[in-house]
């Protein structure tokens, strides 16, 4: 069969491909470890001299409150990912189990907003935020970031195949309606809450435009923020902004290497979110 | 009966509300601010379309929509294809081991932010010392400037942009062609279908809904480019890659002009409108097969 003859020829073009695409995170790594001599050096040189050399992130963490930002980012993004699970298994299931006036309207509604691209709002939202005297605090920040349509939209698909017969069953028994939703709903759809609260936690932590919006104080920088800040110079110095980038994706790619499969699942359950 | 309605109701309250908060009522916001300038004193005065005619009739913002249109152009495509192509050799890998290995490997960069992402690849494309150009040099290409030169800066940008999806679209074709049943290709051998075949008139036609949706998820997203952008070259030189929504942003939080701004704002969600309206059409036709 031509499959198997031409079998090495395709794994070997896949594994050049994904060599590729890890090289700019290799190179990423490798700069962060190298000194400015060593990063301008010619003939080009891969690998640093010294492995250990660990200057580059002390002087970011010197030059900057990086710590702080890492903090804000965590305490940022899981809070958006914890409200957003609540939130979104809530509206999951009443919008799956339930028929009620408007319940068309309303899940219409709020997946029309996909279609609302986030800076048609965002003009809006920083005065409604300013008024409110929210500019500059972890509330302002988080406003928008508290749910997302893709949460509601994947709990509703998870909660539409648990058997309607255990929700008949458990009222029978006489349970309340939030008992039936926290005893027989949400243990049945732990795997997919676990997907939304990794993608929301990542999808919070890379967030650049409304913190970039919202943000005044060094103090409430995020990491992204903290990222583009080691770049508005007129030299830019990649040995410590690779350093920077580098603590700014490591926490995410830790969740990340650890959680992919749920991650992939929720990719592929919706391709939602651009 | 009753309490059911209630109960229901109750669940999906907070979501309602919350997104008519954040999103409804400032989507309404800017379709009404669009309507109004803000004049020194923070009032606002109704001005009709001035400011659509202003905004609309400025050549800055056409340069914007120019060149979006045209990183568009440049990323869409490629990433759809190559995505679509990786996706079929990773599939071919016999090994479920192998296969998810590598496939993890394309999927990386979808974890790391877009800013980390562009920073990164301007050190990469550094005039003197990135290693781009070092490797060219090595096949006797002259040094290029790759985000400082009007013609490189935006199919560079592109190239950035290809990297960070590339996964994502990857998993999704992936996770399509897995669903395909094998009997389908095995029916297909019996009868003496070549393997190109097989791909043409199995593969591609089964595959099709995600290739739509991809596409115009891509779309949407390259439409809204902002942070490679913002985190690299500001939408210079001399504007080769101001974006719309870079535009947007700078006008209104670095020269205040709300009102500008709202029509931007307005003008983007229409245009997105638009795609999504074009999506259904497209969706639509594929239920005929």
């Amino acid at each position: 069969m031509k499959t198997a003859r031409f079998g090495w020829l395709t794994a070997a073009l896949v594994a050049a491909g994904a060599l590729c695409v890890v090289f700019p995170l290799f190179w990423m790594a490798v700069t962060s470890l190298k000194t400015v001599p060593e990063i301008q050096r010619l003939p080009l040189q891969v690998f640093p001299d010294r492995w250990s050399n660990l200057d580059n992130y002390r002087e970011v963490f010197q030059r900057q409150p990086f710590g702080r930002f890492l903090l804000n980012s965590a305490l940022v993004a899981s809070v958006a990912a914890l409200s957003s699970a609540v939130v979104s298994s809530l509206a999951g299931y009443g919008f799956a189990k339930f028929r009620f006036p408007g319940h068309a309207v309303f899940f219409f509604g709020i997946v029309g907003i996909l279609m609302v691209p986030f800076q048609s709002v965002v003009v809006p939202l920083y005065l409604w935020i300013n008024r409110l005297g929210l500019l500059d605090t972890y509330p302002g920040i988080l406003a928008p970031d508290l749910v997302s349509v893709f949460g509601v939209f994947l709990m509703r698909q998870a909660i539409e195949v648990v058997p309607s017969d255990y929700v008949d069953a458990a009222r029978i028994d006489g349970a309340s309606e939030f008992g039936i939703f926290w005893r027989v709903i949400l243990p049945a759809v732990k795997p997919a809450i676990a997907t939304l609260v990794i993608v929301k936690f990542m999808w919070t932590w890379n967030e650049l435009f409304w913190p970039l919006v919202v943000v005044n104080s060094p103090t409430m920088k995020v990491v992204t923020l903290g990222l583009v800040s080691f770049t508005n110079m007129y030299f830019i110095e990649y040995n410590l902004v690779t350093a920077a980038a580098v603590v700014s994706v490591l926490p995410i790619l830790a969740v990340f290497l650890a959680c992919q499969k749920w991650i992939v699942r929720g990719v592929v359950m919706s391709g939602l979110k651009g | 009966m009753d309490r059911q309605r209630r109960a229901g109701l109750l669940f999906v309250l907070p979501a309602v509300v919350y997104f008519g908060g954040v999103f409804l009522v400032p989507l309404v916001e800017s379709v009404i601010g669009s309507f109004y300038r803000t004049v020194p004193g923070g009032l606002s005065q109704f001005v009709g379309t001035r400011l659509y005619v202003k905004v609309l009739t400025d050549p800055t913002f056409w340069q914007a929509v120019g060149n979006t249109l045209s990183l568009l152009v440049m990323s869409v495509p490629v990433t759809v294809v190559v995505a679509l192509a990786v996706a079929l050799g990773l599939h071919r890998l016999r090994s479920l081991e192998a296969r998810s290995a590598w496939a993890a490997m394309y999927f990386l960069p979808f974890s790391v932010s877009l800013v980390a992402a562009a920073l990164v690849w301007q050190w990469i494309y550094d005039p003197v010392y990135g290693v781009l150009n070092h490797a060219l040099a090595g096949l006797g290409v002259p040094p290029l400037k790759w985000l400082q030169s009007l013609d490189l800066v935006r199919p560079s940008l592109a190239a950035v942009n290809v990297w960070a999806r590339l996964g994502f679209d990857t998993m999704i074709f992936l996770a399509a062609l897995q669903a395909i049943p094998a009997e389908y290709y095995e029916a297909a051998a019996i009868d003496g279908a070549s393997a190109w075949q097989a791909l043409r008139r199995i593969t591609l036609p089964l595959l099709n809904p995600q290739i739509v949706m991809v596409a115009i998820l891509e779309l949407i997203f390259n439409f809204k480019i902002f942070d490679t952008v913002y985190a690299t070259t500001q939408g210079g030189p001399a504007g080769a890659s101001q974006t719309v929504i870079m535009l947007l942003y700078d006008t209104a939080f670095k020269y205040f002009r709300l009102g500008d701004a709202s029509v931007m704002a307005v003008f983007v969600f229409v245009s997105l409108l638009l795609v999504t309206l074009l999506q259904w059409r497209l969706f639509r036709r594929q239920v005929e097969y």
